[in-house]
Formats: structure tokens, sequence, C-alpha cells
């Protein structure tokens, strides 16, 4: 990542209009493709256990349907909406986002699943609040060390933004959610470097997170044996190792050019979280790895636009925002794919815009939407009239 | 933006690694778990006769079974089923949606129409595969030789048993796709084809088969006893012809409720029973004496040598009698054909003696006594004869004319047609090739030479000598005008619990025609005769009655 003065300073010289609207109309297109691939996964994944389970192959799509177009709306509001005029909202989201953390823990509210607290029912709808925080955090930490960047280069300055990302980091822990808490540590830390925050300091919040790790594994049990499962799934082929071994059959069944879509094998029930965590799976196995290097290309060509509106952006608060978002998506990318592949042990972790998952999928697009106004030099509806 | 690139490559990598160089590997794996397989049953192999009348054969029949989860309309499918198996519909619900296995048999063996119903119906999660139930077109015909088959067509008994592996065959099953729990996903189905069994062609003639087992049935009646067996041979090539034994059962209609009474049905006594033989051993005597005498030992004693008189002999301190009370000039001045016509005892033992334990065990040993001739044939008796080391000359004495040794049928006449087609010992044999289900020949299985016993110049001279017995002496009831029969009877008492049982018998004769180039040997057994047990009266008229029937069905012209 380049620094943040530098990067202002490369922003300064002229735009071309052209280029300029790459930002604006090639983002929000890709977002969209890749979400409406998403919903044609979703179902290609989901349609025979949908069919068995719900009587209906279309059940997990619809739902994905709706998540595409309350995306798609939120995509739109936001990348219309300036971006500067969510600097005040700083204080109001990390609230919220504690506050939706701590309702999941409230009986009656909390919607448990697998064995974890992550949900929280409103009638039909579930809210997965992590989601929602992830991204809180980012506006959060940028607002915070753009309003006065000099106290990030203060301990006691940037403390603010070490406590906020930590109570969020222990609420998700507490869900429990290894995965989600990984991202939003990440995510804390790649903030703090970007705001500034001298190599002392930050050496002294990495230290306790990095010796955290093994404690972490060792509380619960189950990671331990998730760890095993990850070093040598065949140890237990139907134990802890099942859900891995399955993930590789699917890529392995794909090859070079995949089975064909919809015809994916793995998916009659062999493979659990198919349509969601493990969606890139299935996609591995119905398009092969020419397919999975193409949607990687997509996925790559986000993310670089996400730097890129980063790097062009004249102020700190639109340079942090943009960094963060980019980082929380590029962070479940390449998290997602590493574990789906088998390189980390097997976390819930979506493929944001393609798994199945509303909450995910419309805060994701939201963020886009943010980014897309970022680039477009956070102007609004109004001015972007004014201009035409 | 270094660090991501860095890991995007670092995905392709492991993607690429996975996908394209580990894809077949995983994919073989995955393959197992995709799939479950309905089985495609080999058919059985057909047993037939040495001219290819079948004896054993299929029919074709099917099972059918459910895969409970892939069951999609279970009251459906259990009422359905219910219907058309005519079983109790509650019952077979509950068996379908409760049962924890993947797969449940409900019908075995059910005919055509039933499954072309069950097709009509097209329930999923109901499969059936086709499964031949064996059949056997002559019913108890050689019941005891080929034996049986479990209700899987697994080869339990006889030559079902010993030649399963080639008669089975090798399944083949197709394949469907399933999801994890079972239900049939579509996506097509693999076929592996089954590889049939292979037919099994008897020695056996099944002509001769039934003139045998005339004669024996004719005997059972006759003399109630508890089996009347022969064996016929072809002294030649040691290919047995037949092999009878009343009482026989019906193959198709196996008596499996009644243990007892199928072991005892379903045992062939010519190769797992041991008797002793008595005076029909008295040939492999007679062949050891003429053998040395030509070969020149001066123990043997020549053809024209006259026996001893007297009714006993005293060896070791115990007294040998004759069976005979040697009265009124009865067994005087008798030469070795007389002395086999009158079936002398002590004629026999002072031709043991003579040559003492270490030549006559040798050619007991030749002769294939105390071991197995190796038949083509499971649970093959071997015996029992005296270890050389243990024989006293008192045992010595006695295994001259058949005592203190017991044998199996099968050894016996192996023996005896050694003795006399030349000297050749050969290992006998029920099955003579095997040919696949388009008729090719797989296997055959020729003569194996196991030893030489004597001279062709003795096998000539004992010919002439035992068709004299049949011509002239105690086997006067196997002769036929014209055929140059020749033999001898035996008459045993039967041992029970190491003594002597009063009044039970073993009543034998070995015969074969014609004696200067024997073609058919036979050894009748009787065990336990009521009313008359000597072997010229009980046994002899069962190989003449084997012998007239080969005669007929063979065509075969008298000689001059």
């Amino acid at each position: 990542m380049n620094r943040p003065k530098s990067a202002c300073a490369a922003v300064k010289r002229a735009r071309p209009l052209l280029r300029r609207s790459a930002g604006a109309v090639v983002l929000p297109v890709l977002v969209l493709l890749l979400a409406a691939f998403g919903v044609l996964m979703v179902y290609s994944a989901s349609c025979y256990v949908a069919k068995t389970q719900y009587g209906d192959a279309f059940f997990f799509m619809k739902k994905q349907l709706a998540g595409f177009f309350l995306g798609a709306a939120a995509m739109a509001v936001f990348s219309f909406v300036p971006y500067r005029k969510l600097l005040r909202f700083k204080w109001a989201v990390l609230a919220a986002s504690l506050v939706l953390l701590a309702l999941v823990f409230v009986p009656g509210l909390g919607v448990e699943n697998y064995g974890a607290t992550r949900w929280i029912g409103l009638g039909p709808v579930t809210v997965q609040p992590s989601e929602f925080a992830k991204y809180g955090f980012a506006l959060f930490a940028a607002a915070y060390a753009a309003e006065d960047p000099a106290r990030m280069q203060r301990f006691s300055g940037m403390l603010p933004v070490l406590g906020a990302g930590t109570a969020i980091c222990v609420l998700i822990l507490l869900e429990p959610n290894m995965s989600v808490t990984m991202c939003v540590g990440l995510l804390m830390l790649s903030m703090l470097f970007l705001s500034g925050v001298k190599v002392r300091h930050f050496l002294i919040i990495l230290v306790p997170v990095v010796l955290a790790v093994p404690v972490l594994i060792a509380l619960e049990p189950y990671r331990l044996q998730r760890l095993y499962a990850f070093l040598d799934p065949w140890q237990s082929p139907q134990g802890e190792g099942y859900q891995l071994i399955q993930s590789l059959y699917a890529l392995g069944n794909g090859g070079w050019f995949g089975v064909g879509l919809f015809r994916s094998v793995q998916k009659y029930r062999y493979l659990p979280f198919a349509e969601s965590d493990f969606i890139l799976a299935v996609i591995g196995e119905e398009f092969g790895f020419v397919g999975v290097v193409s949607l990687f290309f997509v996925f790559g060509l986000v993310i670089w636009f996400g730097v890129r509106t980063a790097a062009r952006c004249k102020d700190l608060f639109g340079f942090l925002l943009a960094a963060g978002i980019t980082a929380v998506y590029a962070i479940q990318v390449i998290l997602n794919a590493l574990v789906v592949s088998g390189c980390v042990p097997p976390t819930g972790l979506p493929l944001p815009l393609i798994s199945a998952g509303n909450t995910s999928l419309v805060v994701t697009m939201a963020s886009m939407g943010v980014l897309c106004n970022i680039s477009r030099g956070g102007v609004g509806f109004r001015a972007e009239k004014k201009r035409t | 933006m270094l660090a991501a690139a860095f890991l995007f490559l670092l995905i392709f990598a492991r993607f690429f690694y996975l996908q394209v160089i580990g894809g077949d590997r995983l994919r073989r794996l995955a393959l197992d778990q995709w799939t479950r397989e309905v089985p495609v049953v080999a058919a059985r192999g057909l047993i037939t006769d040495r001219n290819g009348a079948v004896l054993a054969e299929n029919r074709t029949a099917y099972s059918v079974f459910v895969r409970p989860n892939a069951v999609k309309e279970k009251q459906r499918t259990a009422a359905v089923l219910s219907q058309l198996l005519g079983e109790d519909r509650a019952a077979l619900y509950e068996r379908i949606s409760s049962s924890r296995v993947s797969e449940l048999t409900v019908a075995r063996h059910v005919g055509r129409e039933l499954v072309l119903a069950l097709e009509e119906q097209d329930l999923p999660g109901v499969y059936y595969a086709e499964d031949g139930v064996r059949v056997y077109p002559r019913g108890e015909m050689l019941s005891r030789v080929i034996g049986f088959t479990s209700v899987d067509n697994v080869g339990l008994t006889g030559l079902e048993k010993y030649y399963d592996g080639y008669l089975a065959g090798t399944d083949g099953e197709i394949a469907y796709f399933t999801d994890l729990v079972g239900a049939e996903v579509g996506g097509g189905a693999t076929y592996v084809p089954a590889e049939d069994g292979l037919t099994l062609e008897l020695t056996i003639d099944g002509e001769i088969q039934a003139v045998a087992e005339a004669a024996m049935q004719a005997l059972y009646l006759e003399y109630s006893p508890v089996t009347a067996q022969v064996i016929v041979l072809d002294p030649q090539t040691f290919e047995v012809l037949a092999m009878a034994e009343a009482p026989s059962y019906d193959l198709n209609d196996v008596p499996r409720d009644d243990s007892a009474l199928l072991n005892a049905l379903s045992r062939n006594n010519l190769v797992s029973d041991i008797y002793e033989p008595g005076s029909t051993f008295k040939i492999v005597t007679a062949a050891a004496n003429i053998e040395e005498y030509f070969r020149g030992n001066p123990a043997a004693f020549s053809p024209q040598h006259v026996f001893d008189g007297s009714r006993t002999r005293t060896v070791d301190g115990t007294t040998i009698r004759c069976w005979s009370d040697h009265k009124n000039g009865k067994h005087a001045g008798q030469t070795l054909a007389e002395a086999l016509n009158n079936s002398c005892n002590p004629c026999f033992t002072d031709i043991a003696l003579a040559l003492g334990t270490e030549t006559f065990y040798e050619y007991l040993s030749a002769f294939g006594f105390g071991k197995g001739t190796g038949i083509d044939f499971s649970g093959e008796a071997q015996g029992m004869l005296l270890p050389e080391g243990a024989v006293r000359l008192c045992d010595l004495a006695r295994i001259g004319f058949g005592q203190t040794v017991a044998v199996t049928a099968v050894q016996l006449a192996c023996a005896a047609a050694s003795a006399v087609n030349g000297g050749s010992y050969m290992r006998p044999r029920l099955v003579r090739r095997l040919l696949s289900s388009d008729g090719r020949i797989e296997e055959e299985f020729p003569s194996v030479l196991v030893g030489r016993t004597v001279s062709e110049r003795t096998s000539r001279l004992l010919a002439q000598l035992l068709e004299g017995v049949v011509a002239n002496g105690s086997g006067s009831r196997a002769y036929i005008e014209g055929y140059k029969v020749a033999g001898k009877t035996g008459t045993a008492q039967k041992f029970e619990n190491g003594a002597l049982a009063q009044g039970k018998y073993v009543s034998s004769f070995l015969g074969f025609f014609p004696s200067d180039d024997p073609r058919y040997l036979a050894l009748v057994i009787v065990d336990e005769p009521v009313g008359a047990y000597y072997g010229s009266v009980v046994a002899a008229p069962g190989a003449r009655g084997s012998f007239e029937g080969i005669i007929k069905v063979k065509g075969i012209g008298p000689v001059e």
C-alpha cells in the first residue's frame, strides 16, 4: 500500500473524464455482474437441497435475488450520497455495530445455527450483525483518523480505534465466529497502519494479537479439531475432515474447464454449505480451474479499482474509507479461497457478493456504492446533475 | 496491493494443483461416494454330463430390494409392494420407513411378471436385479455328487461346492449416481457386465449313471440296506462314468429344514466314507504276488502252487480262520485261481506273510492305500492303513484278505483299475473340462499318471483269474454270457465303536469287463443288507445289472 501523503499528491494531477468514469461506471457494473453471477450459482449449488428440504428448488435463489435488488438499491443510494457526509455518523455507526452485535446474545432475538449464535431474527428475516460491523468499524476508524491525523501518532490517540476494534472482535468471538474475528482483526491492523500509526505502537498491538491466536484456538476445542482436520483431512473423513474433503472433491472434479453449469455432483448434499461458505468449491467444480481464475480476475479488478480509488482520493477520510472497504472485500475473498482450497483451517466466511446470505450481500453492495462515490470525488446526486 | 497480488498467485497455484494436477486422483476418490450399485448377477455355470446333457441349470428370477433413502412416497411404495408380493402392508411400511440400513431385500426369486408389474408402477428407490434359481432337470440324478447351492447360489456341497469358483462367475454392476443419502439424482448409470460362470462338463455318462441308479434302486428295494452304492470307472482313463447311490434325493427339493436327513442324503459315501473291504481286497494281494513272481521273487507263489488246505493259520499266537469250514473237500488243493474263486482267506494270509511287510507295503502304497486319490471332490477320506512300522505279523496276515484295513470305494476301484489296466494308476476325475457359456473350451483336465503298480503281464493274468471267479466261482451271479465279465466278491462284518457289530455286513462286488481289455469297472457296495449278506448274493447281481444296462445303452455286442 502506498503512503497516504504521496497518494494524495498523486490524485492532484488532472484526470481525463474517461478514466474518471471507470470508477463511476465500471465498478458498479462489475459488482452487479458478480452479484448476478452469485444469484445464479446460489441457485445451482442449492437447488437440489432446496427441493428436497423446502420443496422449492428456488428457495435460496429467491432469497438471494431479493438481496440482489436490495443491494443494488443500496449501492445506488450510497453512490449518490457524498461520502463526506458519512463522517458525522462515525459514533452512531460504531454504536449501532456494537449494539447489534450485543443483541445477538439477547434470548429470543439471537438465532443459533450450527452451534454458534451469529444472527438476529426479526420474524422471517435474519440479519448477521458481524457483516455490518466490519464496515461500521472501517467507517469509524477512517473518520476518527481523518478528523485529526496527528493524534494517530500518539499511543493514547489511537486507543479509541484500537478499543473499538477490540470490542467488535471480542463480541464476534463470543458468538463464536473465529473467521470474522480474524477478518476484523486484519482490517483493524490495516486501518491503523494506513492512518500512520508509529511502528513502535503498531508492534505493541501486533505482538499480543499474534500471541492471542494460539490461546483462542486452545479455548474452543472444536478449533483445535478443525486445525487437525486441516492438517490431514483424511484422518477423519467422516468427522472433522469431511467438509474439507468434500470441498477438495468438488474442485478436483472440476479439472481444467469444469463439468458445466448446474452439473456439480458435490451439491447433492455431499458438500455442506455449498451455497454459502463453500460456493467457490461448486464454482470450481462447474467451471474448472479456468472458471476460478476468471472469477478471481474480476475480483482482482474490483480490488484494483478500490485501491486506485483510495490512491487518487483528495482527502484522508476518503482515502482511509476506500482503503478500508477494499481491505474488507479483499480479506474476505482471499480468506475464503484459502479455506475452500484447504490452505487454512475451515471457517465460516462468505465469498463476498457471491455466497448466499443477504446481510453480507446488501452491506457489501452498499459499501461498493460508497467506494463508487469516493471515486467520483464525493459528489452527491444534485452535484452530478448540475455537471451534466 | 503487493500482498494481495502475492496471495492471488498463491491461490491460483493451489487451485491449479488441486484441479488440474490432482483432479483425476480426487475424482477417483469421490466416485466411490457418488454412486450406489445394483448388482448384475453372473449366471452360474451349467453342469452337464460328458455328452452335454444338462444336469444343472438356472431359471431366470429376480430379487427385489428397496433403498429407503431413495423412496419418495413411502406409503404408496409399501402399498404396491405388499399387493404384488402378498406381504403385510403395515409391516412393509414399517421396514421401509424406520430402517437404518441403506438397502433392504424385500423379495427373492420372483418371476418376470412381477418385475414387469413393478416396473409399470415406476417406484423410485425400488430396484430389482436378476438372480438365477438353480434347477436340476434330472432331479434326483447324481444328486450326492452334484450337490446343491444356498439361496444366494453359493455352492454348499458336492461339485457345486468344489467347483464353485468356476461356476460362480463374476458379478457385474449398474452404478447409479445418488445424493449423500442414496436418493437417485439422474445423470445416467454405468454398466459393468457380469462374467458368467463356466460350464462343468463331467466325466459322468448320463446314460450309464441312469442304469447304475436303477440297479442300486433295485438293490435298495430288495435288501433295505442303509445305502446301495456303485462307482463306475473307465479303468483306462480313471474317468468316473457313474456314481450312484440309493437312496437319493431331489436336488430341486432339498430338505433344508431337516439337517440330519440332509447330511445323510447329501453325503457322497463313495468318496467320503471308509469301510473294511474284505475279500475284494484280495485282488490287490493277488496282483502283488503275481507281479513279484514274474519279477523272480522266490518268496512269491507261482500260479501253479497248491496252497495248504488247512482252514486255519496261527500267526503271532492268534488263529486266523477261513470263512468256510473246509469240510467235505471244500477249499482243498487250491491254486491261486481256485483260492480267488473260493475267496479262501488262509491262502491270502500265506501270500502276505510270504512277501513280508516291506514288499507288501510297497504295493499297498503304489496302489494308493492310506492316502487320498486326489479326486476332484470335497471331503475325500484317506482310508486307514496301519503305519508300516506298527504292523505286526498278525495284522499283515489279515490285511492280505482285506481286514484290519479300511478304504474308500473310490480308492479300491482305482487300485483294482490299475491292477487290471496294465499297471497305470491315474488320478480319478469327475470333471473333464470347463466350457465358457458360448461353448469355448476354457480348461481341460487331462489324465494324470500318478504311478505304476504292476506290469501288463500281471494285469492280463490277474484279469484272467478274476474272469474265472465270475465264470466258475463266487462271482457267478455277475456272469453275462459273451461279455468276459471278471470280478471279486467281498463280505465284511462292520465295526461299530471298535467292536464287530453282530449281523451288520458290508456286501460288495468289484467287477469289470471285458476282462482282456477292461472298459468298465464297477464297485458295488451294499451297506447293511437285510436278509442275505454275502457279496456274491447281494452285490454281484447289482454289478451285473449295471453292466447289462451299460451293454444295452452303449450297444456293445458280445464276443465269441
